[in-house]
């Protein structure tokens, strides 16, 4: 892959393209580089899945989009170009680099919460415990867009009516800590779709659910971009989730894209060591009970001590010795829409 | 529920627990003068029996009442009522629920837990030398030296190095940290363990090495596990058998292969189809039960899954239904369990 341009104007442009993105913190420690050369594509109207272990940095990419990296934490190289629906209806659509722009100015202002959208993991803390959801909601709308209040009240009900909170006109003001978990998820995909977000970030959206509560959320939001179409960034840890809604994977391993593929390819023909042994360790329900399985050797390294060379060289079967553990793989096609990053396809 | 409780002198030759009508009911007070007003029945009347060196796993979703049933086990909380006999190490057999605190003390040693958050269950201030060690002193081992010969050779049985014996929880990852747990936990050489969530705070990778390790100290030591768990494709590679529990009660019993591949009971079909498998080929084949958990402070009428259960008739709404055996070893909490045909896991 070529990182040296911008975009070129093709005819399928990507809705969003990061290259080469690095968000560091750092710390009186040392430097923790949570995201270390980041670059993957997503479509429109598709949903890519970022899969990873803890600390692999994608809440961290999702945040560096959004520009709502936590103190100390910094770009400090990389594009992230953004692709926005034009002033003219949308003809002369423009790319715009969101790692240029001001975290705190107007035009990130105008796109975050409005064009990209972001579901947390816990719908808990992530609504004010003091306000009633219905305000929360009324306040999201009445930034992006140009309604008065009472006009921003009926879409909140709308939209809560659409994720399926039954009797809405009375949820919408009720307090978050009045609503059981699944109903809270719900309130928070509604305020997050209530401005029609083209790119919905979902970081972990059905991790703190039940499994029952986690197939009506999941199947909520392959209704609503059918409805809407926008794309979703579906960050979690759970393989199953991601075989089940996504249309392209990331895989991710210590601030690093290690593979990106169609979903099919990514369970189907894995390429890269990491992901082939990620796919072997889970425990399945088609499998037998009481079948071995087989682990990754060793754990996730410290952020402070990241190996050398490739990230994933200490755990690795294939590895070469005097190559993965010097020289950093970059990623490279070996498929339709399909790279990897490993000297085994160099 | 006469089915389940078979005369001690059976239950002596085979079973290592055996819990009949087990009950659990915490009081909810309101007001000034902390009235009780109600209760909420976490446990309500649940009868299972676990046999010498087999897994049972109990599986449900928050709230249903799993982890309530093993805390009642070791007595960490007394039950309200019920039985729990357990059979000891010189072949007699005692109610735990019955006995009193000295009595319980000795008893203990035979009964461990593993607990769900290596983060927080193990203390920052105790080298693992203490932590694995302080079983053991508490139970008479005076000598310092035989004690630190039997956690070295404990720290090696889990997979640790025995030299790092003097270093600190702070000091080992997440996998690690449930290793140490693990080694506290069979310190004492138990004959019961109980693992409440023992791999679910563990990223994927790591996951897979602790199910083995289970795995192979079970075989080892001959251990009797209590699995309790929310992740199917869990318990499936580690169970024996399965109960599955919901709104304090089991609605169904039996060998693992049997509750996967022809579940009985409308919850458990709902529970396995809700889980997302990794292959994104098996799409879209999901059972979306409607509704939430019913409140177990005022659960509904006749069974407590009917509001959500695509097969309820009218007999669900009023009855309560019998848990009972429908084929050898095989019991089912269902009015319809005999005429329903419910697909499993392929």
């Amino acid at each position: 892959m070529d990182f040296a341009t911008p975009p070129t104007r093709m005819a399928a442009e990507p809705l969003l393209s990061i290259r080469n993105l690095h968000t560091y913190f750092a710390q009186d420690e040392g430097i923790v580089k949570a995201v270390d050369g980041v670059s993957l594509e997503m479509n429109e109207r598709a949903t890519l899945g970022i899969v990873g272990e803890s600390g692999c940095g994608k809440s961290v990419t999702a945040r560096s989009i959004l520009r709502i990296v936590d103190r100390p934490g910094r770009i400090v190289d990389g594009e992230i170009w953004f692709r926005r629906p034009g002033a003219n209806g949308g003809a002369g659509n423009s790319a715009i680099d969101l790692a240029k722009l001001d975290a705190d100015g107007t035009e990130m202002r105008s796109i975050r919460g409005a064009e990209i959208a972001l579901i947390f993991q816990e719908p808990m803390s992530s609504f004010s415990p003091v306000h009633s959801i219905g305000n929360q909601i009324v306040e999201a709308i009445l930034l992006h867009q140009d309604v008065d209040r009472r006009g921003a009240r009926d879409r909140a009900i709308d939209m809560l009516r659409r994720v399926g909170v039954s009797s809405p006109d009375q949820r919408v003001d009720q307090l978050a800590h009045q609503l059981s978990g699944g109903l809270r998820q719900r309130a928070m995909i509604a305020m997050a779709l209530s401005c029609s977000p083209t790119l919905l970030i979902a970081d972990e959206p059905t991790t703190a659910l039940d499994v029952t509560t986690q197939t009506q959320i999941l199947e909520l939001m392959r209704q609503l971009q059918q409805e809407d179409g926008m794309a979703i960034m579906l960050i979690t840890h759970d393989l199953g989730v991601i075989a089940e809604m996504a249309t392209d994977v990331a895989v991710m391993y210590l601030g690093r894209v290690v593979e990106q593929a169609p979903v099919d390819a990514i369970f189907h023909a894995p390429k890269h060591p990491y992901t082939r042994a990620l796919l072997r360790s889970i425990p399945r329900m088609r499998a037998r009970s009481r079948e071995r399985l087989t682990p990754i050797a060793g754990s996730v390294p410290h952020p402070y001590d990241r190996p050398t060379g490739c990230p994933f060289h200490p755990r690795c079967p294939d590895f070469i010795a005097g190559t993965c553990d010097r020289q950093t793989p970059v990623p490279r096609p070996v498929g339709e829409r399909h790279t990897v990053s490993c000297f085994l396809y160099e | 529920m006469s089915v389940v409780r078979e005369p001690r002198s059976a239950a002596a030759h085979s079973s290592l627990l055996r819990v009949a009508g087990l009950r659990k009911l915490f009081p909810i007070r309101k007001g000034f003068l902390k009235r009780t007003v109600g209760y909420v029945r976490a446990v309500d009347g649940i009868d299972f029996h676990i046999d010498e060196g087999e897994t049972l796993g109990l599986v449900g979703e928050s709230g249903c009442g799993k982890t309530t049933t093993a805390r009642c086990i070791l007595r960490a909380i007394d039950p309200t009522g019920g039985e729990i006999s357990m059979r000891l190490a010189d072949g007699s057999v005692v109610d735990l629920a019955k006995l009193g605190e000295p009595e319980l003390r000795a008893i203990r040693r035979e009964m461990q837990m593993i607990f769900q958050d290596p983060f927080t269950s193990l203390n920052p201030r105790m080298t693992l030398l203490d932590l694995v060690g302080e079983p053991l002193l508490v139970h008479g081992m005076k000598s310092r030296r035989e004690r630190e010969e039997r956690v070295a050779d404990l720290l090696r049985r889990v997979g640790l190095r025995p030299e790092y014996m003097r270093r600190f929880p702070h000091a080992f990852s997440g996998g690690e940290r449930q290793r140490i747990g693990i080694a506290r936990a069979l310190a004492l050489q138990p004959r019961l363990v109980v693992a409440d969530e023992p791999v679910s705070a563990l990223d994927v990778s790591v996951q897979a090495q602790i199910l083995n390790l289970l795995f192979d100290l079970q075989e080892e030591f001959r251990l009797t596990y209590l699995f309790v768990a929310h992740d199917l494709s869990v318990v499936r590679y580690i169970s024996s058998r399965v109960a599955v529990m919901y709104v304090g009660g089991i609605v169904e019993l039996g060998e693992t292969e049997e509750i996967f591949t022809a579940p009985k009971h409308p919850y458990t079909a709902a529970l396995l189809s809700a889980v997302p498998e990794p292959d994104p080929r098996t799409r879209g084949k999901r059972i979306v039960l409607q509704g939430e958990v019913a409140n177990p402070a005022a659960p509904p009428s006749g069974c407590y899954f009917h509001p959500r259960c695509p097969h309820a008739v009218e007999v669900c709404r009023t009855q309560t239904p019998v848990f009972q055996e429908i084929s050898p070893g095989h019991l089912v909490g269902c009015h319809r369990a005999h005429e329903l045909r419910l697909a499993g896991v392929e």
